[in-house]
């Protein structure tokens, strides 16, 4: 726990004063494109941080979610011992364990190469992704806790499992505010129901503007995802315009009525503001009006890649349109405790173009500088066989990249030892890869606090150290 | 004590010892050092209650300063600086004479404690201390739970009378006088009464959460008796809703949820009864002290009955129903954590403090010590709330369940040994089947083979080739018939609740060092809060400690019932005005706000007491102010000097909570049906949020009352979700209340709201057939807000239905007429008047 800050409680009135220039500016300030709406009952807080940013080096951020936990010694981190030791008993004391046997070494089935000018090695099976190699900042030293996926996945998206906390969208949302008043400022794609589910991208005690927008969920293919009550079936558009009015003309009177009221005045803004999101949200999902190319550069419209294609896609218009925290999430479909080799094959192929298709279109359109993007899964897993030919969980060591802003590209940061067992060189907690992410967006994650049940909590708990040497 | 010797003592040292006990830098400071670690604590534990300022000062000794002990009691000089066996105290706790013993009544202090006091007055007794009973803000850590207790939350209930005001017939109970005093203070005046719509409405929505009739709005406002509004307080405080309302709101403290939440979300299926226990305890008016104890020891109580006995168990599922990592494999980890909620949920819940700040170190801001804390977490590792079960094809940690019923236990057993077993009985059944194939076919040989291999798996007769073959056939069909029967009787779930249970073995847990679980440090002996008690908890070796605390929760005289009384007024009073007078009410410690009428707090929770901790009570008490019945507009004095209405110069104006607003469709619609819900998620598998397509999921479409909706934790109902309610995974007393544009989207286009719209505009049409627009109007007004629309009003909602017919434009062959006033009625509900309470 951060226990040790305390700030002033703060009423409902310095609130109002703080977010929109006081009483009677709710509206106004929503209106004037200000986001002046969230918490307005005396139990908030303030609703963005009261931080000075540091330099920011990124302006938002697009995590690319691999739900399972890809195998990292399949993909980014080669170990040839796995190969000539392949059949052999791993010993505890080879690689620091306590145990005495940790089971059976399973060697990679694939070839690995170095690529770009950097020389990152791959496994052959990215393709696309290896062209990319001289952006991609490859850390190979991560590590967490939680060996189940609920828990690995709680401390991966809000650094800790055992309490509700705030996702690292929600923080970042509160850090930052929005740069667009009629999109929310941390949208997730796809997000996982279960292992954590809404929790993964809740605000938990921040205010609720803060919480992630869902669209669809993991199981559902994005082409028939929607955001709930986005739009009503039921009534036409014209209908629903005169509703608006009918409604919003009560609400004057009421307020008329009554003098001031920041919960009117919230109110009517408000009911502008869905109502206007239910046209320009549509807008932006609808993928229609992207040309034959980009639709083909992320591999949109064949097999395997239409999915994520269309995921990564929709992640760059929300970037482009100024979201704060994106995230895509895969399908459970990377938890391969058998068929190591056919399930990286099989995911790898899904994924692999559209990624690449990603990095390149926000490059070409400016947005690769200011925009963070980040891979990886909630653990990686084991050199040790299970089921033959599979692999299990292993939050003791893995893989994950970045590329994009702030990040410097054609970077191999950290290692683990020969079996790809544990880190040797350079580890990054998990609390340390929120720490360099909030501080790439210029937040300070020893300072970027809220107070709740009388303390000052952060993303970071009391941990977390900023991985100075992989920014630019 | 015993005689006494004058000692002489020149000045010249008296100065040495002044200058050495003064908190400096240089080798002084290694004394004052000693006396922090060491003596001031074993001063404040063992001394204090009888020898400092504010409580006694026994043989007229003070020795929570330097100049108490300086100036000495009416024995003369106590300490001797650098002389150890001339000093009187010494000599006292030495135990060795007869006439001077202390601590008194033959407890000693510990050898090591009395090495630490010699071997300090040997050093020449250096004391930072400046000031008696002011060891709060000297050199005390905020933790000292002697020092502490001068914080206003734990001082002794005032018994201030209300306060005179001046020349007033506006008060029409005490609780008027605190409140008119304070805002005559500040030069207000409270606003004028809400009218009797307005208050009606109000009480509707405060106590039982639905809106009123128009109906009973019109016998309220025709009936001419004085004491009518008391008398629809007596009703509604009577009504079942009374329960479903007030249950809820502690439900939020209880973190009730019919799911785990966090990493693996596995159904919570009794948790029901527990919801269903609150809500009648609440109507029972069941008083609060006994309330509390069920929850925290109701297994441990006695009982004269089986559904007493259950109806107490059910109770304390309260302890079983927090959130808990089920799949951790760091079983030291999750048992530490899992007490932590506990320590957590009673602390804020009960008393309003936040414990769990002392579980990696000594409070920052308030007095309790980490050993305060692992004295309560050794009383929650000593009770099982979790146990090891079958669950979706194996043995899991899950929630503990108990059978229910003479019987239960037995019943319980047999099913859980069933699924245990049910992998074995499966292929059991599959051998006697297969014996009876062999018989039939008469394949001897192989049946003999499979008789000597599995003899259990052919019945004895059977397996004689001497018998008639019939008798063999049937007596093999009848072990088939015996095996299937097994299968089948034990498949259906008995009836069992959450119930904890005191552990084999209970035992006091060590302070772990910086909090990780595996850093032991000291034992500490099970027990309570420092602060509010001395001496020790008198908890029986065998016992978890449970009903002690419990017992200890809520005794006014030597435990924390007076502060449990504050909390609890607190909450009734936050509810009632939507602001606490003390506003962080899950907070009173240091870092919480201080009381905006401290007397007045005092003064409820005293009457709280006084009144055999009746809820009932205290609402009653409540509402029928003059406070209360204030109305809600804003005056320019009142906006410049406290703009935040902390004075209470008018009522304040609120949005319905989810469940409020969700009930009043419905009952506005025609369509809620008051009939009470056992559980509302049975249809779900034992994942209640699936990984994956889950066809499952929670149902809300049944138009029962909102505080029987399955409340999954990561996955709330939508309205809930939605409208602030209450985080189930912590114990919350302040929900929050935000706005969010999801609010917006759930009012224009849920199916839910929909629905109620569509069902309101069928009864407007059904009981008003031959009405033109505007009686309908006024009717819709009636119905749903229990008043007549302005005339502003009426225009706007002629003009926009008109209009709706005009474009007649039908949908999915609805009726035009019905198609324009749904979206009347949706517009109606979504307006600002119905979401909120004036």
């Amino acid at each position: 726990m951060n226990c040790h800050h305390f700030t002033k409680p703060i009423t409902r009135r310095d609130m109002l004063r703080a977010s929109a220039g006081g009483f009677g500016g709710f509206a106004l300030a929503a209106l004037a494109g200000k986001d002046a709406l969230g918490a307005i009952s005396p139990a908030a807080g303030p609703i963005y941080a009261p931080v000075p940013p540091l330099r920011a080096r990124a302006k938002r951020v697009i995590f690319l979610f691999m739900w399972g936990g890809p195998s990292h010694m399949d993909m980014f981190d080669p170990k040839p011992r796995l190969n000539t030791e392949g059949g052999k008993e791993l010993l505890g004391e080879t690689v620091g364990s306590k145990k005495d046997k940790l089971g059976t070494v399973l060697g990679s089935p694939f070839t690995f190469r170095q690529h770009g000018q950097s020389g990152i090695w791959m496994n052959d099976l990215l393709p696309h992704l290896s062209r990319q190699a001289d952006r991609m900042c490859v850390v190979r030293s991560m590590h967490t806790e939680g060996n189940a996926h609920g828990e690995a996945l709680l401390r991966l998206h809000t650094g800790q499992a055992n309490l509700v906390r705030p996702s690292v969208g929600s923080w970042v949302s509160y850090g930052l505010g929005r740069e667009n008043e009629n999109l929310p400022a941390f949208i997730t794609i796809s997000p996982p129901r279960g292992h954590g589910g809404v929790q993964n991208y809740g605000n938990a005690f921040l205010p609720a503007n803060h919480q992630g927008m869902a669209i669809g969920s993991a199981e559902i293919p994005i082409a028939k995802a929607v955001v709930s009550n986005l739009g009503n079936p039921q009534i036409s558009p014209t209908s629903q315009r005169d509703q608006l009015g009918l409604i919003q003309s009560l609400n004057r009177r009421h307020l008329g009525s009554v003098g001031h009221d920041p919960r009117i005045e919230g109110l009517i803004a408000n009911y502008e503001l869905a109502f206007r999101m239910q046209s320009t949200m549509p807008a932006i999902m609808d993928l229609g009006g992207e040309s034959r190319q980009t639709l083909d550069l992320y591999g949109i419209g064949s097999a395997p890649t239409d999915n994520f294609g269309r995921q990564c896609l929709l992640a760059r218009k929300f970037a482009e349109r100024g979201v704060r925290y994106i995230q895509v999430s895969t399908d459970y479909t990377w938890d391969h405790h058998k068929k190591v080799k056919e399930g990286t094959v099989e995911e790898c192929a899904k994924v692999d173009k559209p990624i690449a298709a990603l990095l390149d279109d926000l490059k070409q359109r400016g947005l690769l500088e200011d925009t963070l993007v980040l891979w990886g899964g909630e653990f990686g897993r084991t050199p040790m066989v299970e089921n033959g030919d599979g692999r299990n969980h292993h939050p003791q060591a893995f893989t994950m990249w970045m590329a994009g802003g702030g990040v410097r590209g054609g970077l191999t940061y950290g290692s683990t030892d020969d079996f790809g067992y544990r880190p040797v060189e350079n580890p990054v907690h998990m609390h340390d890869l929120h720490a360099t992410l909030l501080h790439a967006l210029g937040l300070d994650h020893t300072r970027l606090t809220y107070r709740y049940a009388g303390r000052d909590f952060r993303l970071t708990d009391v941990y977390g150290k900023v991985v100075h040497d992989i920014l630019a | 004590m015993g005689s006494l010797r004058p000692f002489g003592v020149g000045l010249v040292c008296w100065l040495a010892v002044v200058s050495n006990a003064r908190p400096a830098d240089g080798p002084a400071s290694a004394g004052v050092d000693y006396f922090e670690k060491h003596i001031r604590p074993l001063l404040a534990e063992n001394c204090y209650s009888c020898h400092s300022r504010g409580k006694k000062q026994k043989g007229g000794l003070l020795l929570d300063s330097r100049a108490g002990w300086v100036a000495g009691g009416d024995q003369g000089l106590v300490i001797v600086p650098g002389n150890a066996d001339s000093s009187l105290l010494i000599r006292a706790i030495r135990y060795k004479d007869p006439d001077l013993q202390m601590p008194p009544d033959g407890k000693p202090l510990s050898k090591e404690a009395v090495a630490h006091l010699e071997a300090w007055v040997k050093m020449g007794a250096p004391d930072p201390r400046e000031v008696s009973g002011n060891d709060t803000t000297s050199a005390a850590p905020p933790s000292d739970p002697i020092a502490g207790r001068g914080h206003w939350a734990l001082r002794p209930l005032g018994a201030d009378q209300p306060p005179a005001v001046k020349s007033s017939k506006w008060p029409r109970s005490p609780i008027d006088s605190f409140i008119l005093a304070k805002l005559q203070g500040a030069r207000l005046k409270p606003a004028d009464d809400a009218d009797r719509r307005t208050l009606l409405r109000r009480i509707y929505f405060q106590l039982i959460g639905l809106p009123p009739t128009p109906a009973q709005v019109t016998a309220f406002l025709d009936g001419r008796r004085p004491d009518a509004y008391g008398r629809v307080v007596d009703q509604l405080l009577g009504s079942p809703q009374f329960g479903e309302r007030w249950g809820r709101h502690w439900l939020d403290l209880a973190r009730y949820a019919d799911s785990n939440g966090l990493d693996e979300n596995f159904l919570f299926r009794e948790a029901w009864r527990y919801r269903n226990w609150v809500i009648d305890a609440v109507n029972a008016d069941m008083p609060f002290d006994r309330f509390l104890t069920e929850q925290i020891a109701g297994d441990l109580l006695p009982f004269d009955s089986i559904p007493q006995r259950d109806r107490q168990r059910i109770a304390a599922g309260f302890l079983v129903v927090g959130a808990k990592v089920l799949l951790s494999d760091n079983e030291g980890q999750k048992r530490m954590d899992v007490a932590d909620e506990l320590v957590d949920t009673v602390g804020r819940t009960v008393l309003g403090q936040t414990l769990g700040c002392a579980r990696c170190h000594d409070h920052k801001f308030d007095p309790i010590p980490t050993s305060d804390y692992y004295a309560l977490a050794g009383i929650f590792t000593s009770t099982q709330v979790v146990q090891t079960r079958h669950m979706l094809g194996e043995q899991r940690q899950m929630e503990r369940l108990a059978g229910l019923g003479a019987d239960g236990d037995e019943r319980n057993a047999a099913y859980e040994k069933y699924w245990k077993e049910q992998s074995k009985n499966k292929e059991r059944e599959k051998q006697v089947k297969a014996a009876l194939e062999l018989l039939m076919s008469g394949d001897e040989v192989k049946l003999a083979d499979l008789a000597r291999t599995n003899s259990a798996g052919v019945a004895s007769l059977a397996a004689d080739p001497s018998q008639p073959k019939d008798q063999r056939v049937r007596a093999q069909k009848e072990l088939v018939a015996e095996v299937q029967a097994l299968a089948a009787t034990a498949s259906k779930i008995p009836p069992r609740a959450m119930i904890p249970a005191d552990a084999a073995k209970p035992a006091d847990e060590a302070i772990r060092l910086a909090g990780q679980f595996d850093r032991l440090g000291k034992k500490v002996p099970r027990g309570f809060l420092r602060v509010i008690s001395d001496g020790p908890a008198a908890i029986p070796e065998n016992h978890s400690g449970r009903l002690e605390l419990a017992r200890w929760l809520t005794d006014t005289r030597n435990g924390a019932g007076q502060l449990a009384a504050r909390v609890l007024a607190n909450r009734v009073w936050h509810h009632l005005f939507g602001r606490g007078l003390v506003r962080t009410v899950d907070n009173f410690g240091r870092t919480g706000e201080a009381p905006s009428h401290p007397e007045l707090l005092d003064f409820l929770a005293r009457d709280l007491i006084d009144s055999g901790w009746s809820v009932k009570h205290l609402v009653r008490q409540i509402v029928l102010t003059r406070t209360f019945t204030m109305g809600s507009r804003e005056n320019k004095a009142g906006t410049a000097i406290d703009p935040d209405d902390v004075l209470l110069w008018r009522a304040p104006r609120r949005r319905l909570e989810p469940e409020a607003m969700r009930d009043a469709m419905l009952a506005v619609a025609g369509q809620l049906d008051l009939k009470p819900l056992d559980s509302s998620v049975s249809y779900l598998g034992d994942q209640a949020t699936a990984v994956g397509a889950n066809k499952n999921r929670r149902r809300t479409d049944f138009p029962n009352r909102s505080v029987y909706l399955p409340v999954i934790r990561n996955d709330l109902p939508e309205v809930f979700d939605v409208f602030d309610f209450t985080n189930p995974q912590t114990s919350t007393g302040m929900r929050p209340e935000t706005m969010v544009v999801t609010q917006g989207l759930f009012m224009l286009n849920d199916p839910s709201v929909m629905a109620a719209s569509e069902a309101l505009a069928r009864r407007l049409l059904a009981e008003c057939p031959s009405a033109g627009d505007k009686e309908m109007i006024d009717r819709l007004f009636q119905l749903s807000l229990g008043a007549p629309p302005t005339t502003g009003e009426r225009a706007d909602l002629v003009s926009f239905v008109r209009q709706s017919k005009a474009r007649r434009v039908p949908v999915d062959g609805k009726d035009v007429n019905l198609q324009a006033w749904s979206l009347a009625c949706q517009a109606l509900f979504a307006s600002s008047r119905f979401q909120t309470l004036d």
